[in-house]
Order: C-alpha cells, then structure tokens, then sequence
C-alpha cells in the first residue's frame, strides 16, 4: 500500500464529488448552516444556487427544514460541524429525520479532534456515539481523498438517514481509483497475524506507523479501516479475529459509546478474544496542534504501538 | 364532502355542524383512551375544520397526491382535532378513533406521517413546525407546484428559539406557499402564557421578520376563512394569521382552565362535555 500526503481535505474531497454528482443527478438539494466555505459545500452552491438552501447559523431549524424538504422522498444533503450536527440538532435528527426514515444524508466535518487549534468547542468526539444510538441511522466515516469521494455515492444510493464523519486537515491518502466502498463494507489495509487493529479516520495512518515500528519487533498487525460504522463488517471483523485471536480498537472519539463499546460487545456475544480500546478516556482534549493532541490523548502511534504489545504479551501468557 | 357552495353564509353554517362533530369526536376519543389533551385540539377545531372541510386541495383516497395541500400540526398533543378532521374526511375509518393512544394503533400519542394515512409530517416536539413548514415550501417552490403548507402552532411553543430561526429563513426565501397559524389560547401547560413567557406582541415579532400578519378571531368561522383566503393571495411574504382562541372551547368546564391541557375526562364529565358541544347529525358515526 501506497500512503501519499493528502492534497485536500475529506471534506473537500466529499464536496467535490458532491458537486460532480450534482451534474448527473438533479434531483437532490444541499443545505448549509454559513459554513459552506468550511464545507466546501458553496462549490454546489455556487453552481447550483436553485438547489442550494443557506439556513444561516441556525443548525436545529436547518435540518429540521431538510426533514420538511425530504418528507415527500427528496434526497437533502445537509452540512455543517460535527459538535453542532450532532447536539445543537440532534433532537430535529432523531424524531424528524430518523424516526420517519427520511432521506437527508450529513456532511459532518470536524470529525475527532481533527479541529485540532480551534479547541473542544469544535471537536467532535461524541458524534459517533450519538449517531449510532439512532434508529434508522447509518454511519460512515471516510479517511482519505477517494474514500471521501466514493462514499458520497454510497450514502445517496442508501435511502434513509446516513451521517457522513469528515475531517478538518489533510492528512494521508491510502486509496486509489480502483478502491469500491459499500454500506457495511470494510477494508483490510495490511495483512498481519498477531493482533487486528480496527480503526477508522484519521487514526488509520497512526496505525500504519505502528506498525512499521512492530514489524521490527517482529510482530505483525492486521489493519482494518472500518469505514462503515454502522452497519460494520461482521464478516471481515470475525475472519481477522479468528486468526489473530486480539483486538484493539482505536479511534479519535470517545472510548465510551465509540466503535470500540460496539466491537466489545460484539466480540463477548459472538468471538471472545483479548480486547482493549483506545480513545479519549472520559475527557475534553484542549487546543494545540493536532500531533501533540493525539499523543496526549492517547491514540498516536505510539500509544497502538504499546498497547498492541501488551495484548500480544497477555495473548502468549 | 358535498359540493362546496359559492355561498359564504352557507359554507359557514356547513363548517359550524362540522365543528360540532370535530368537538364531539375529540371528547368521544380522549374519553375513550383516558389520555390526551383537549384544551389546545378544542381550540384549533374552528381553525383545523375550516381547513379540512373547506379551504384545502386534498384527495383522502390518494393522501401522498403530489399536489396536494400540506398541514403540519406543530402543536402535535393537540392530534385528536386532526385525527377527527382526517376521519371524517374518509383518510380512515371513523372508528379507529377509539383506538387513540393505543397500543399498535393508526392513532398515536402525537403525529406520526409513517402509520396515520393524511398525517403530512411527524409532529410532537414543540417549535419544530414551523421549520418543518419550511422545508416543505422550500420543496413547493423547488417544484414549481402551488399547493400550500399551512402550519399550526400554539402561543406556547413560540417560546422556542428555533421558531424564530424558521420566522427568519421563511422570509429570506419569500415563502408566499406557507401560512403559520398561531392558535392563540393565552395557555401553556404550567399557566398562562404572559405569566409563564410572555411573547406579546406577537403580530409584531413576526412583522418584524418580514411576515404578512392577520388578526382574527379563531372561533369566528368567517374570519378564518377570509384570512386563510386573503393569506394564500399575499405574494413574496410568508403569512401568519394569529387566531384568538379559548383553551378548552365549546366545554364550559374546560375553557381557560389551566388543567385540561393534557386530562381527559370522567363518565360524568364527559356526557356533561357532550351535551355542550350539542347535537349534531349522526353521519360519519
């Protein structure tokens, strides 16, 4: 696997193809709470104004407009940050959007503490708890420029609600044109024996360097990019743990509620296998340059690096 | 429903029966489950009756007609009035009514567009109507249909925030397909309004953002239907038309009276309540 840096971001990359689609598709409409220049949402915008509603700073009217626009069937697409999708609006979501099963798909960008100098006002890290706790809601969460891309034709061709995790910088991209992403689906990134890690976002590349670093130690680690949250790939998930016979999960959210919660449930119920999760630990992050974030909070390379050690030292014992 | 007459005496003296089994039919359904809230459905029965039985372009066999007229209860616990409307309309079986509130009925607690045939949106969670409205007129317009998006809310749920949020973007998109009708009953579930939030004046807040205001008095069925008339000719401007109500109308016991918000009705209460709301034919039974 090739891992260049990224030129754009996944939420650019998600709005350029959004603005693509827009040309062979006419039939569904974007609305934006004045972010669009941060969306990358304004490229529709400015092409498609017919199509384009700009609700102002006002996320809960927002989306609870885009259920009124989808209740006869239209596909909205509707942007903003994370934090404000998810809990400014959350309530119009769940028994406007949600509970009637309407078609409004979000683009949420900030995802994690990608946001990194701007501060916990602005990082999401609940939004994939809160997401998956909703009837009817599908989850996803792209990690590089094509992913991005493809999964925007994944949540249109999915009717129903489906939250889209972007994030704020360019980081690294690990796919080509030749990738295909689904609902459900997963992508195993690098072959390994000892250990699975499961990630998704923007913990995929600290993974990756960890790796490297193990493979020294002789150790191998199995890599999954579980894109789709929910539904995940059960399928994938219990052939990697089968082999491997250890799980960490690892991922710039909350270790509560995140896919880390899911994938040990999952595991007691269906494929008991030595476990452990990182995530922020019950805590706000803070402002200060994305690296020096995660490192603090627990989810940079070398934190996967230890714990994956241990899991595989317990695993031998 | 017959022929509508040209005559406006005679489609008032139409609608006034229909605001009697409307009423009936409320108490009838509350009484029934032992749940509900019929202060705020018995004062937008006038409002809710003249739509239903006069002003909108509905079909009841085809309930998802493209073109049609769309209404969006926002005041949702007040659902028995719409219910009742969309029963006596043929949407369902006037006998469902009995069903409120039940388990696994049509009918549920607030509305809900996936089980109740002519239910045009979920509602229930106040100040959300009108934003809902919104989207709706945004898809009209989107469209190029004419049909029209009438919201109801009450004088409480204002309080919201995001209600003024919908004021504000309805205005920016000139949305002359929406009409918001406040049913003004001057109760919330804890008091009176200007006691509990007072959101006085309320004309003038939605002028204020742009709005096309009517005052009218919302149990005198002429006036609703002039103003619900005169809204759809406004151009480039949303309408509100806010509707002086009683809480509780037509139920002598229950007018202004802070606790029937949300009780329903003992046996002797309720062939009281039925008295007063007066005979009316036995069709739709």
């Amino acid at each position: 696997m090739k891992i260049n840096k990224a030129i754009i971001t996944t939420r650019r990359a998600f709005s350029e193809r959004m603005l693509e689609y827009g040309a062979i598709n006419k039939d569904f409409v974007v609305f934006e709470a004045d972010i669009g220049y941060s969306t990358y949402s304004h490229l529709f915008g400015d092409k498609y104004p017919e199509r384009y509603f700009n609700m102002g700073i006002a996320e809960s009217n927002t989306m609870a407009a885009a259920a009124g626009m989808a209740a006869d069937g239209r596909t909205v697409i509707a942007c903003s940050y994370g934090v404000f999708i998810t809990m400014r609006a959350l309530e119009a979501i769940r028994t406007f959007i949600c509970y009637p099963n309407l078609n409004v798909k979000f683009l949420s960008s900030h995802g994690g503490v990608t946001p990194a100098t701007d501060g916990v006002t602005h990082q999401a890290t609940e939004d994939i708890g809160i997401m998956t706790t909703l009837p009817n809601m599908k989850v996803l969460a792209p990690a590089d420029t094509e992913s991005a891309k493809k999964i925007f034709d994944v949540a249109i061709k999915n009717p129903g609600p489906v939250f889209i995790r972007l994030m704020r910088d360019p980081l690294f991209d690990i796919y080509t044109k030749e990738d295909t992403f689904e609902l459900g689906g997963s992508k195993t990134i690098r072959k390994g024996k000892d250990i699975t890690v499961v990630t998704y976002g923007d913990t995929i590349f600290q993974a990756l360097k960890a790796a490297d670093e193990l493979e020294k130690e002789n150790i191998s680690i199995e890599i999954i990019d579980m894109y789709s949250i929910k539904p995940f790939d059960k399928k994938n998930l219990l052939n990697s743990i089968s082999k491997t016979g250890a799980l960490l999960v690892v991922e710039d959210h909350q270790k509560r509620n995140g896919l880390g919660y899911e994938l040990s449930n999952f595991c007691l119920k269906n494929k008991p296998v030595l476990f452990d999760n990182l995530g922020l630990n019950d805590t706000f992050a803070e402002s200060g340059n994305y690296y020096k974030l995660i490192d603090k909070y627990g989810i940079s390379k070398k934190h996967i690096f230890n714990k994956a050690k241990e899991l595989i030292s317990k695993k031998r014992k | 429903m017959d022929k509508k007459s040209q005559n406006l005496e005679e489609r008032i003296q139409y609608l006034k029966e229909k605001a009697k089994k409307v009423r009936k039919n409320i108490i009838d359904m509350i009484f029934i489950s032992q749940s509900g809230h019929p202060g705020g459905a018995l004062s937008a029965a006038d409002i809710m009756t003249a739509l239903y039985f006069d002003i909108l372009k509905i079909d009841p066999k085809n309930p998802r007609w493209p073109d049609r007229d769309r209404v969006i209860l926002s005041k949702g616990h007040a659902c028995p009035v719409w219910y009742s409307c969309l029963a006596m309309r043929g949407y369902f079986p006037t006998k469902e009514l009995k069903t409120l509130r039940k388990f696994e009925s049509i009918l549920q607690g607030h509305p809900d567009m996936r089980k109740t045939p002519g239910i045009d949106m979920t509602t229930g969670s106040l100040g959300q109507g009108l934003s809902l409205g919104v989207g709706m007129a945004l898809e009209g317009k989107l469209v190029k249909k004419n049909y029209h998006i009438y919201v109801i809310l009450g004088d409480g749920e204002i309080n919201e925030g995001q209600v003024w949020e919908a004021a504000a973007s309805a205005s920016k998109y000139k949305l002359d397909n929406l009409t918001a009708i406040i049913d003004k009953n001057s109760l919330q579930m804890d008091g009176f309004t200007d006691k509990v939030m007072p959101m006085d004046p309320i004309d003038k807040k939605f002028e204020a953002f742009n709005w096309y205001t009517i005052t009218i008095n919302g149990h005198d069925l002429k006036e609703i239907l002039l103003a619900l008339e005169k809204a759809k000719k406004i151009k480039d401007k949303p309408v509100c038309i806010v509707a002086n109500t009683i809480k509780g109308k037509g139920v002598s016991f229950m007018e202004n009276i802070r606790k029937w918000h949300g009780k329903a009705p003992n046996q002797q209460e309720y062939e009281i309540a039925i008295k007063e709301i007066g005979d009316s034919d036995n069709e739709n039974k």
